[in-house]
């Protein structure tokens, strides 16, 4: 169990416009959703009707795209009043965001920028985080990032940088296993070591996808069924964690809801295997 | 970083803008970024680089589906590369990257389809924007029915929040309507006075195609004005016949009938039946 004793919703998906007619016909037997926060934050039409049925049968959790926690920029306190707002209003389980920046001098490019990994990055960071909780009420939850550039001033890993963050401004994580595997893939390090090495107690959530394998590097696109190796780390993870609320997403080339939830299904085969110590893979291995 | 992400060129001509040199003189890349087993530090930048078009194109391409269809992939994408750089996005969201769009067309597209393009572009922000308003409740038929007969004429109708008056100079309502059907039978983007009413109705976004003088009288109600002001305002306009008590009676009806109103003010107490 996860030190603020976050519940173990099961296995969800994410709640995505295509399905939005299924979800409120059929009413299927998923454990819980996952909201895109920014999605519903600005509109008072359909998206947002949806959402309130949606929430009265189904736990709900929101995952934000565009807090850009890493930035220099200040905290959009506005942006931060809505999130917190929608939170109340769907009885959102936790928040999470992305460790990342979305941009600078006012801008947002609309993507989850890396950061560079040094002590400096990790206070700034920390800072905000803990700005953020403050203001949110609630630990913020944050995901480790798939990414495609490393940064030469980076003094830490990024799993050392997480822990370190999540320590130091008392955060939970959403621990994405096959973001694990891109970057490990792209960087060259083995996801194994990033998996031994998060902090258990404070993984509240995971989430498992597809990617694009472009042969010189992968792209995390969501747009796929996972691969066995990403099935493997979350198999590894859960025997250190043991079950947590887990989430499949599929993004782009989004299949029918029930092809979408049989995907996350194949989780439970993971998750329910009896927890046994995994032989732990040094550092540097 | 985000200078050569945001370039909308080479990753070569974006290292080597001056936006970016500033920051890190392309010589220099290989200080900040390493390189990868397969990838040089350009090239792991470039990744970024080329998802960020994409991404702003596929975010006004769901805001504009016809402004799209009618430019072409290539004629659309290039307003889109043309139009971020000169309104990038500065929100938390993509629903209002799309706001400058039909203003940016006028400045952008060749002069024998601006207008109809900026028209396009203008119905279609009118129809996000009502997709997003707020929900706001509907004037009740009770509530009308409730309303002494000589008090109408200082009611004032307070349009419901999801509702949007256009008047156009191309046929572009017919050409939206157009992608909805078969075959595409598109009208010609040729001058056609037009007037619409983009209103939402249980969460669906609604047309209504409508005539001058009712739009006009719409108009004034949505200003603020009382019924027996806006009809006295859209009777006195020069040139145009005056709706009669009949066409008038029929227009409320259909509107109320839509829903487009969510109060009614000005009446005074013991004008009210109720």
């Amino acid at each position: 169990m996860n030190r603020w004793n976050f519940p173990d919703l099961g296995i969800g998906v994410g709640l995505r416009t295509v399905h939005f007619g299924h979800i409120l016909s059929r009413r299927p037997a998923v454990d819980w959703f996952e909201v895109l926060s920014e999605n519903f934050m600005d509109t008072g039409g359909h998206p947002l009707w949806v959402l309130d049925q949606v929430a009265e049968r189904y736990p709900i959790a929101l995952h934000g795209v565009s807090m850009s926690i890493g930035s220099t920029d200040p905290l959009d306190r506005e942006y931060l009043r809505k999130l917190k707002s929608l939170a109340a209003r769907t009885r959102a389980r936790w928040v999470s965001d992305h460790l990342c920046w979305t941009g600078v001098a006012g801008r947002n490019v609309h993507d989850l920028l890396p950061m560079p990994y040094h002590e400096e990055a990790l206070r700034h960071t920390a800072a905000r985080v803990r700005q953020v909780s403050e203001i949110l009420e609630r630990p913020l939850v944050l995901e480790n990032p798939s990414s495609y550039v490393e940064f030469a001033s980076s003094a830490m890993t990024e799993w050392d940088f997480l822990s370190r963050l999540a320590q130091e401004a008392d955060c939970g994580l959403l621990l994405d296993v096959n973001n694990v595997y891109v970057s490990s893939f792209n960087h060259g390090f083995d996801p194994r070591v990033y998996i031994d090495n998060v902090p258990a107690d404070r993984v509240v959530q995971y989430h498992v996808a597809g990617h694009t394998n472009k042969g010189t590097h992968i792209l995390d696109t969501h747009s796929d069924h996972a691969v066995a190796e990403v099935w493997e780390l979350f198999r590894r993870s859960c025997r250190r964690t043991g079950n947590v609320s887990t989430l499949y997403e599929w993004d782009e080339d989004i299949p029918d809801f029930d092809v979408l939830h049989a995907e996350a299904l194949k989780a439970r085969a993971y998750r329910e295997e009896p927890a046994a110590p995994p032989v732990r893979v040094a550092r540097g291995a | 970083m985000q200078e050569v992400v945001v370039h909308p060129g080479s990753i070569d001509e974006a290292l080597a803008s001056k936006a970016a040199r500033a920051e890190i003189p392309p010589e220099r890349l290989a200080d900040v970024v390493l390189p990868s087993r397969t990838l040089a530090p350009a090239q792991r930048v470039e990744i970024y680089q080329r998802m960020y078009l994409l991404r702003m194109e596929e975010a006004l391409g769901i805001d504009y589906p016809a402004l799209q269809h009618f430019l072409g992939p290539r004629g659309f994408r290039d307003l889109v590369r043309d139009y971020v750089a000169s309104f990038p996005s500065r929100s938390y969201t993509l629903n209002r990257l799309g706001d400058h769009l039909p203003a940016f067309v006028l400045t952008a597209i060749g002069r024998r389809h601006r207008g109809f393009c900026h028209d396009l572009a203008r119905l279609e922000l009118a129809m996000t924007e009502v997709f997003d308003a707020v929900e706001t409740p509907t004037l009740s038929a009770e509530a009308v029915a409730a309303v002494r007969a000589e008090a109408w004429a200082t009611a004032r109708l307070r349009p419901i929040a999801a509702f949007r008056l256009l008047a156009l100079r191309y046929p572009v309502n017919a050409y939206v309507q157009s992608l909805r059907g078969r075959g595409h039978r598109h009208p010609r983007p040729l001058r056609k006075d037009g007037w619409v009413a983009v209103y939402r109705r249980h969460y669906g976004v609604h047309r209504l195609e409508l005539s001058r003088p009712a739009y006009r009288l719409l108009s004034e109600l949505a200003a603020g004005a009382s019924l027996g002001e806006a009809v006295s305002v859209a009777a006195r306009r020069p040139g145009r016949s005056a709706a009669g008590q009949t066409q008038l009676y029929r227009w409320f009806r259909e509107w109320m009938s839509k829903g487009l109103f969510m109060g009614l003010e000005g009446l005074e107490p013991s004008t009210n039946r109720l």
